[in-house]
């Protein structure tokens, strides 16, 4: 063997491990809306083009209107592409939900009323046919893991909102998903609540390994918990920048006064275009 | 703890405005009426408007035979009920099913709340004419038939609403987990319809006794509350007929605290 072709195969090897570590691939991906009055096409994306890696805290950030919970939900197969493709560990993101590898964090909690917080939890591995006992204890390490262990025979309306979105983010993970997509998941809490659940994101993020995909319209939010921060512009949706975070970890609150984490978010703020 | 103390304080306090001033207006009126006051206010005599001393008296001294007809109204109020929002339900669940025909389908059924009781009433008797030999049965059918139809009405309207008017996201976390429209059915749209099935039967309980009263007057076979109402006033039995008015009222309030009961416990725990 000689050494073009041995660097040729370590190159082969390099590339295969690469395309391991891809989790979602997102290609030229345009999604439209028709008026519903019969006029021209809506187009909420154009040309997308994103690799996400397995593992990885990633953030889509942008104003209202730049399609980023368009681009979220069409990852999670709840809105169908117009053009362009996604695949998710070379799936389609409709084989990887039948698989039930999503899980799925909204803008508000979406709690059953009529469910305690344990029951609210446990509600999706019901519809898997986890046998009860196995559901049982899962339920129990999830509350734990959120810091809600007192609260499991309370009801939804007992809690408080930030409490009501740990349970949220409680149901999600207890099927164990592959990937954790979060809509805004925070955007309706107040200030000190919210620093809190960044905390225990990071944390649970730590100890879970998922890959994250947190979509936000909070500079500071997105900097603060991402590994990479995906900057969508408006009109028609597209990606104007991807910035790299290289902030290190673990991070805590104090970060956010560092002159490293300003400079972010002012490269951040700066990559916007047509705001 | 300070907090608790006041919500406490708050609600007993609602609960002696809403519960003791209606019955402080009841005891003023029986009161005016027994010392025949209300008579001289409003011109009438104690033949028309008999004392509520002898109302009572005539309701303990006839208790066998007004339970038999309490019996009869009871039978068709409840069993018109059940049918009634046993068919509204199960036309809510065809309507969410098929919803380009189910609004649609919804609009016709609600008509049928506009068709005044004396008119189908009637119409009833003659239709189930050939159900029974035995006149009583096919006149509770007939009665339990105008029932059934005003309560499927509000049943059907009601549970439609509770399985289609769900909360935002609900259907998405569903969609999520990759749930057949069956799981759908029955882990949210069927418990979220629950308290809209109450607001149904707040309307639909009171309507069935009234339904069920009015039914009667035009039945072939003579029995139940409304019919000795009637009967007594044709009689000019008029202390007899107040017994059965008094008698109805207590049906239909006692009908309506079950409900409410049973509401509080099944709807325990939500807001």
């Amino acid at each position: 063997m000689d050494v073009a072709e041995k660097s040729e195969t370590i190159y082969v090897k390099e590339m295969d491990d690469y395309k391991k570590m891809v989790e979602i691939s997102v290609e030229n991906l345009g999604v439209s809306f028709t008026d519903k009055e019969g006029g021209a096409p809506v187009v909420a994306l154009q040309n997308i083009n994103l690799e996400i890696m397995q593992g990885e805290f990633i953030s889509l950030l942008g104003p209202s209107g730049c399609g980023k919970t368009t681009l979220l939900r069409t990852i999670a197969d709840l809105q169908q592409p117009t053009s362009g493709k996604i695949s998710v560990r070379g799936e389609s993101p409709r084989e990887i939900r039948s698989q039930k590898k999503y899980g799925i964090v909204f803008q508000n909690p979406v709690l059953y009323e009529w469910r305690t917080v344990r029951r609210n939890v446990c509600m999706p591995m019901e519809m898997m046919g986890i046998p009860k006992r196995d559901r049982t204890a899962r339920v129990t390490k999830m509350l734990e893991l959120v810091g809600l262990m007192e609260f499991g025979k309370k009801y939804p309306h007992e809690l408080s909102g930030g409490m009501q979105q740990r349970v949220g983010i409680a149901r999600a993970l207890a099927i164990q998903p592959e990937i954790l997509l979060m809509d805004e998941p925070f955007s309706a809490l107040d200030e000190f609540t919210k620093e809190k659940l960044h905390e225990d994101l990071l944390r649970i993020w730590k100890k879970t390994n998922k890959t994250i995909l947190f979509v936000t319209h909070n500079i500071q939010e997105a900097v603060f918990l991402s590994d990479r921060v995906v900057v969508l512009s408006p009109h028609p949706g597209r990606v104007s920048a991807v910035v790299d975070i290289n902030l290190e970890r673990p991070r805590d609150l104090s970060i956010k006064s560092s002159p490293e984490f300003n400079a972010l978010v002012t490269k951040v703020r700066n990559s916007f275009e047509g705001v | 703890m300070w907090l608790e103390t006041k919500k406490k304080i708050r609600i007993t306090k609602q609960s002696v405005t809403t519960i003791l001033y209606p019955v402080l207006f009841g005891v003023l009126v029986a009161v005016l009426w027994q010392t025949q006051v209300l008579h001289k206010m409003i011109g009438a005599d104690t033949f028309t408007l008999p004392l509520p001393g002898r109302i009572f008296a005539i309701i303990s001294d006839n208790a066998p035979e007004i339970m038999l007809n309490v019996r009869a109204t009871v039978i068709v109020a409840l069993g018109g009920l059940v049918l009634g929002s046993l068919l509204g339900y199960l036309l809510a669940i065809l309507a969410t099913m098929f919803p380009k025909w189910g609004v649609g389908g919804l609009t016709v059924v609600s008509a049928f709340n506009a068709i005044p009781i004396i008119a189908i009433a009637p119409i009833l008797n003659n239709l189930t004419k050939d159900f029974s030999k035995d006149p009583n049965t096919r006149s509770m059918l007939a009665k339990m038939l105008v029932v059934m139809i005003m309560c499927t009405v509000s049943m059907s309207i009601n549970a439609y609403r509770g399985f289609t008017e769900l909360k935002p996201f609900s259907l998405d976390l569903m969609t999520s987990y990759a749930a057949s429209k069956t799981t759908v059915f029955f882990k949210l749209r069927v418990p979220n319809s629950i308290p809209y099935m109450f607001t149904a039967l707040r309307v639909s309980v009171p309507g069935s006794v009234i339904s069920a009263l009015v039914s009667e007057y035009f039945a072939e076979y003579i029995i139940g509350v409304g019919r000795q109402i009637r009967e007594n006033i044709v009689l000019a039995q008029y202390a007899t007929a107040w017994a059965y008015i008094t008698v109805a009222c207590a049906i239909g309030i006692i009908l309506y605290v079950v409900l409410l009961i049973v509401e509080g416990i099944l709807l325990k725990g939500r807001r």
